[in-house]
């Protein structure tokens, strides 16, 4: 299996480590010193304590802008799951118009999101549409799409053409194929492309800060509140973001493993 | 058998992709209740005649009938007709009953008739044990007969078999040979089974159609087909053979001399009318079996040549000697296969013998 002599793999190992160290200990800054005070601008390590999640449930700002930024996450989620299915669904076997349609729906994930959120912004004045959660939503949507599409288009070129035929050759309607074979075959893609986009939804700035009303999402409320200077609760925030982020990714990764490797592996 | 009237019948049916034409004026009886093997080399139409007859693909020219109704335009799942899937087709989010019942419950029958017959079709292919199942939990072998269930739960008129055993090892394929054809004779059902085996569909068919390039060969019974091969394909494909090229002489009878360059060739016309019509000087060839070729003898007349064996291999039941025969010994590669016999071979690899074969035994092909 190890085709390297040894005294290469330990260097090989000890630059993996130091490179994996320096890169990710940032991420793990926060999440520590969140359990503990800060005074006269060092870290107290004495005393763990929780005292910054109690300020930060106390904080009435932040809570509001955690409630938009999941009821934005919610319905960006239904909006780009339906029509992103949809247009995969649409897409697939068909041979014409495809590749037009990838690169347009690719477009805002690729750009950088200020170019997006400009064009979006514009585009929202011009038809005289007032900014409110519903351009937000909007502005996600077109954002996450992408991923949406790819991650269902992907499991459907997976799925065997002739299970489709097989369902036709045994009688069934297009209806029943559609509801009892494609659907069902779809549906772990789905979930996982749902908790993607709900993840990259929460973070979305950039975008966001362009095409929101007076309401924040909890991202640009973060922005807002580094700018007028370092409380200690943006680290118990940070701290619960990133471990929610983390939670999320496992989950979408669990879905999106193909049944047939996950049965396997058990 | 013979009495059996048609099932189904393609009749000049022509298939395109395109401009590319995969199939050419096809035309196809499959008679109620035979078990019918449709045999070619890769790439010479089968899985396309399947897909026709399934509905999976529409005709370009032509029209299908079944019991004399023309179907060419029926939908795929109006259909009386079942598919097994080269690559089985399971669904695999479903249980092995899940997948059995399908098209019973896409039809609506009642949940309590479902069940029954689930149970009774998995009965029938030996898996009520695996009932609850996923695919992904089975074997290959396993895989197959629940496929096999599946499809003929429906009682179809006819069921579709895309070379069902080809991803199978040696020993299953022969048992799963024996048990599909003893679960045909069980339901009484008409099969139409694809195979580029010949060894496979000589085991298993009554009938047997040979495709190649998008045409129909020769359609006949295993035994027509190795006796009386009717074109060179034919002869070549299906099992070992000895062609000889040739002019032909003039008709005696039931027989038909051909002029080589092992000599005068007496070989049967019985029951070949078209080689009856023949014209005199046509090019062709002789046409025996290696088991059909031996040592001659002093009651041997007709068809004898000398030939020097250039080998002799052992295989098992039978041995087989490959001799050069014709102009100085080395035109015509011949082969001549005897039962094995304990005592070694009486046959020197070397010598120069005598060979012939019943001019009964010999038949001839146009090139
Ligand atoms: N969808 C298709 N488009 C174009 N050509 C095809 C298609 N399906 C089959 N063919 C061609 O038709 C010919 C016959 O194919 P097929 O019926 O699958 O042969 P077989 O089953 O005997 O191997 C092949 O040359 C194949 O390349
Ligand atoms: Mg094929």
């Amino acid at each position: 299996m190890n085709a390297l002599p040894r005294p290469s793999t330990i260097f090989l190992a000890a630059i993996t480590t130091l490179v994996a160290v320096l890169l990710y200990s940032p991420l793990f800054v926060p999440i520590v010193s969140s359990f503990f005070t800060i005074s006269h601008g060092d870290v107290d390590w004495s005393s763990p304590t929780l005292s910054t999640y109690r300020a930060l449930a106390e904080n009435h700002d932040i809570l509001t802008a955690l409630r938009t930024t999941l009821i934005v996450g919610l319905c960006t989620v239904v909006l780009s799951v339906v029509s992103g299915t949809l247009l995969a669904l649409y897409y697939h076997g068909r041979r014409s118009g495809r590749s037009i349609l990838q690169f347009i729906i690719f477009l805002p994930f690729l750009m950088p999101p200020i170019i997006s959120g400009l064009a979006l912004l514009i585009f929202f004045r011009e038809i005289g549409l007032e900014r409110s959660l519903l351009t937000v939503v909007i502005g996600h949507t077109v954002f996450v799409l992408a991923i949406v599409y790819r991650t269902v288009l992907m499991r459907l070129q997976s799925m065997s053409r002739t299970l489709v035929e097989a369902s036709y050759d045994l009688g069934a309607t297009g209806w029943q194929t559609f509801w009892r074979i494609i659907l069902p075959n779809l549906s772990s893609a789905m979930v996982g492309a749902a908790i993607l986009a709900f993840a990259l939804s929460f973070d979305e700035t950039m975008i966001t800060i362009l095409v929101t009303g007076t309401q924040s999402t909890l991202p640009v409320r973060l922005w807002a509140m580094m700018r007028l200077g370092f409380s200690p609760d943006i680290n118990a925030l940070v701290a619960l973001i990133l471990m929610f982020t983390v939670l999320l990714c496992v989950l979408a990764a669990r879905f999106l493993i193909p049944r047939q490797m996950a049965t396997e592996r058990s | 058998m013979n009495q059996n009237p048609d099932l189904l019948t393609l009749r000049s049916v022509s298939k395109s992709y395109g401009t590319v034409a995969v199939l050419h004026d096809i035309d196809l009886s499959i008679r109620d209740g035979e078990f019918l093997t449709v045999l070619g080399p890769s790439g010479s139409g089968k899985t396309t005649v399947l897909r026709l007859i399934g509905g999976l693909e529409p005709l370009t020219t032509g029209d299908i009938r079944l019991d004399g109704q023309d179907i060419s335009r029926m939908p795929i799942n109006k259909r009386p007709f079942n598919t097994v899937f080269q690559d089985y087709a399971l669904f695999p989010h479903m249980t092995v009953s899940g997948n059995v019942g399908y098209g019973l419950s896409v039809r609506h029958v009642q949940r309590k008739e479902i069940a029954r017959r689930v149970a009774e079709a998995l009965e029938l292919v030996q898996l009520g044990r695996f009932a609850d199942r996923f695919p992904a939990q089975l074997s290959g072998g396993q895989r197959q007969r629940v496929a096999l269930a599946r499809a003929l739960i429906c009682r179809p008129r006819l069921i579709l078999l895309d070379e069902p055993l080809a991803a199978l090892d040696l020993e299953l394929r022969r048992q799963m040979q024996e048990f599909l054809k003893s679960i045909q004779r069980e339901i009484k059902t008409t099969f139409l089974f694809v195979t580029h085996d010949q060894e496979e569909a000589i085991g298993m068919a009554d009938r047997i159609c040979v495709m190649q390039a998008g045409h129909i060969r020769q359609l006949g019974t295993p035994h027509e087909l190795y006796y009386k091969p009717n074109c060179e394909f034919v002869a070549r494909f299906f099992g070992e053979n000895n062609l000889v090229a040739g002019k032909l002489g003039p008709v005696q009878g039931e027989q038909r001399p051909i002029e080589t360059a092992l000599g005068r060739l007496i070989c049967s016309i019985t029951d070949q009318p078209h080689l009856k019509a023949a014209p005199e000087g046509a090019s062709a060839f002789a046409a025996f079996r290696p088991e059909a070729l031996h040592l001659a003898d002093a009651t041997d007349g007709d068809n004898r040549f000398s030939g020097i064996i250039a080998d002799l291999a052992f295989a098992g039941s039978s041995t087989v000697a490959t001799i050069k025969a014709g102009a100085d010994n080395a035109a015509q590669r011949l082969r001549l296969r005897t039962p094995s016999r304990i005592g070694g071979s009486a046959l020197r690899s070397g010598e120069t013998v005598a060979l012939s074969f019943a001019p009964h035994e010999g038949h001839l092909v146009l090139a």
